[in-house]
């Protein structure tokens, strides 16, 4: 071959990769609006992804599966741990992750910062990305489940979803798989059975759980009684 | 080791101009370029074995609330981008006078653009200290300091365009030149906010991905050729050839290549397809890479001179072929990368691949460089060989690790479903092993460094010994 055609095959060979290329570009800008549901891409949405950025989410966190693999991917978080979860996780991190083996730093989040990203995590919860992550297409499914199926629950079972869930399981459900090494917090079923039985179910406290505000007592009530039962 | 490196001016093969070490005053503007880059490679590698540690241990909240872990992170990678990128300028500042033939246009432009870029690094690195970020991994520089970037770059850009403009012109000159363009205009892609998160990532690649498997490969190869000519003495015809075949296989497979990265963000499925395709393709051109520098060292009458830059253009052809080509391979098919995605696969491929192709590659051009800037002919090579293995071995050792981190977690938290936590406990101790590989490449990067800065001329005997 001689440098001239080298130098032709060069040229030739870029410009068909780089056409193919602007074609796929252009091709994806059409479908991305369908994909990515940009029509609920609304300015809360946007203002959580300011707020992402600004707290330097990404700097230990993926999304999308990029970023830093240092802490969980936060594609499906809205699905994984629900809006209640993430609202703890980014007010309170000191007191989710005091036993755990790593931590994740007080980034100074108010409130409002803490809707807005649970708007703009709920907007990605929700992109069609081939059901990517593997490990929660169950919470994608439970998440719907818990739409269809929450009406038929007990008052103490559905109030336990709603506010324990996104840290505790229970027989294999929920946000920490229960085993010890998880660390995020105690499966509710591995309690001393007798001890916590035989606990008048107000007792059933959130000690060590962030402090609950919207919590009532008679959900508290609910939910002690249907821990009771579970042993 | 008795081994010594000759290294004269000019090499074999262009033959005549054996007067000066360095045949042009200007070039020696690399210096500083190179010696910077070297002393934040340094520290890069002390960030890392922090990060190192805040996988490995328990780091108690107090301290991470002070010094987060992605604080540190953006310091790691950002370090990286701009030593590589000091020593690429560095390169192309003293490579371009020789290939065109003339002094660079401005020797001050080319100090200014240093102190700038540099004041640039350590403003934003500063700035994360206190919170000051684009947020976004790798492009975290926050924009008003992305627009003296740009200004940096136009300056460079501008310098070595005029150079060329006013030289003697070469197919190496034209792909440097190419790649450095090509560079600058991907990273106007990295700055405006998107709202969209998947329009976000997709013109992130085009900066991240078509630098690295695009831009940075011209460039690349403009260097190597470069000090292959030099080295070995051979043809500049033929490797003026193998530049346009193998930039030519770099691009076909890279450009449409950056689909990989395309699959799972909420972009079309043809992504899937068209990725997988070319990215796996992408291993030819670094095949090729390989073929075609052992060709050249078997070329009848090569005789290889300088040990220490041989082994170096070696290793970063290997190295190149192992991390990014065999490491990328690896996870690249849509089939396997669903599972292994946004875990330590990823960063076990980004070490191996990163150094093994563009951290080597610049080590290769130091030490063709560096010790002629000193006034350096002929030094005892043991210490710089002793530095490569060292670091090479210890990088290899680092992303091994990473690797078997990274399976572990794929299969414990991807396939079993696992929770991300209980997959970690089970990689904590690989990252010791992590931490104990970083502090044997801190040794090799320093030994390296050490010897580069201090090495002396050898007596006339012993440089003769084999």
């Amino acid at each position: 071959m001689s440098n001239r055609n080298a130098f032709l095959f060069f040229l030739v060979g870029t410009l068909a990769s780089l056409v193919l290329f602007l074609a796929l570009t252009w091709d994806t800008h059409q479908q991305v609006d369908a994909l990515t549901n940009a029509d609920k891409l609304s300015d809360q949405v946007v203002a959580g992804k300011h707020v992402f950025e600004k707290k330097n989410c990404n700097e230990c966190h993926t999304i999308l599966g990029f970023g830093v693999y240092y802490a969980p991917d936060l594609t499906r978080a809205y699905a994984r741990i629900g809006a209640e979860g993430i609202k703890t996780v980014v007010l309170q991190p000191e007191v989710v992750f005091k036993d755990s083996f790593r931590k994740m730093p007080n980034l100074d989040v108010t409130e409002q910062e803490a809707d807005d990203l649970v708007a703009f995590l709920e907007w990605t919860s929700n992109i069609d990305n081939h059901d990517w992550p593997p490990q929660d297409k169950k919470f994608t499914k439970s998440a719907d489940q818990r739409r269809l199926e929450g009406a038929g629950l007990s008052p103490g079972a559905a109030a336990f979803k709603e506010y324990c869930m996104s840290c505790h399981s229970i027989g294999g459900e929920g946000a920490a798989s229960g085993r010890p090494s998880t660390r995020w917090a105690p499966s509710t079923t591995r309690p001393p059975s007798r001890r916590t039985s035989q606990l008048p179910p107000q007792s059933i406290r959130t000690r060590r759980c962030p402090p609950r505000t919207d919590l009532t007592e008679q959900d508290r009530q609910a939910i002690g009684e249907f821990l009771a039962k579970q042993n | 080791m008795q081994q010594t490196a000759t290294v004269r001016a000019g090499g074999i093969g262009m033959g005549v101009r054996d007067e000066k070490l360095v045949p042009y005053a200007s070039q020696r503007v690399a210096y500083w370029y190179f010696v910077v880059a070297l002393a934040l490679f340094v520290l890069q590698i002390v960030v890392g074995l922090w990060l190192a540690i805040s996988y490995a241990f328990t780091i108690p909240q107090s301290i991470v609330d002070v010094l987060p872990f992605g604080m540190t992170r953006a310091m790691h990678t950002n370090l990286l981008v701009l030593w590589l990128l000091l020593g690429f300028m560095g390169g192309t500042y003293y490579l371009v006078p020789e290939e065109a033939e003339r002094e660079i246009y401005s020797v001050p432009i080319a100090y200014i653009q240093l102190v700038a870029f540099v004041a640039i690094g350590v403003a934003a690195l500063i700035g994360f200290g206190f919170g000051y970020t684009q947020g976004r991994p790798l492009l975290e520089i926050p924009t008003p300091l992305d627009f003296l970037v740009v200004a940096g770059a136009l300056l460079f850009l501008f310098n070595v365009g005029m150079t060329v403009l006013k030289g003697k012109k070469t197919a190496i000159l034209g792909m440097l030149l190419g790649g450095l363009v090509f560079l600058a205009l991907l990273y106007i892609f990295g700055m405006p906010f998107y709202r969209n998160l998947t329009i976000d990532w997709f013109y992130w690649w085009w900066v991240v991905h078509l630098w690295v498997e695009g831009a940075w490969e011209l460039v690349t190869a403009a260097i190597l050729a470069f000090v292959l000519i030099k080295v070995t003495g051979v043809n500049r015809k033929v490797v003026e050839k193998y530049l346009y075949i193998e930039t030519a296989l770099f691009l076909f497979t890279g450009l449409a290549g950056t689909g990989h990265h395309y699959y799972w963000i909420g972009a079309p499925r043809t992504w899937l397809y068209v990725g997988g395709i070319f990215s796996a393709m992408e291993v030819l051109p670094i095949v090729a890479m390989v073929i075609d520098t052992f060709r050249t060292q078997r070329e009848k009458g090569v005789v290889i001179k300088d040990k220490v830059v041989w082994t170096f253009a070696l290793g970063t052809a290997i190295g190149h072929l192992v991390g990014a080509g065999i490491w990328g391979f690896a996870h690249t098919l849509p089939q396997v990368n669903y599972y292994t995605h946004g875990s330590q696969v990823t960063a076990s491929h980004g070490h191996l691949a990163f150094f093994g192709a563009y951290a080597l590659l610049n080590f290769t051009m130091f030490w063709y460089a560096l010790p002629r800037l000193r006034g350096v002919v002929k030094f005892k090579s043991s210490t710089a060989i002793l530095g490569f293995w060292v670091m090479s071995l210890a990088v290899l050792g680092l992303g091994v690790a990473m690797g078997v981190a990274g399976v572990l977690q794929t299969y414990i938290e991807r396939i079993m479903g696992q929770g991300f936590m209980t997959a970690q406990a089970q990689m904590q101790f690989w990252f010791k092993v992590v931490l104990f590989f970083g502090v044997f490449i801190l040794l090799g990067v320093l030994i390296s460094f050490w010897h580069l800065m201090t090495a002396r001329q050898a007596a006339e005997d012993a440089a003769e010994t084999p």
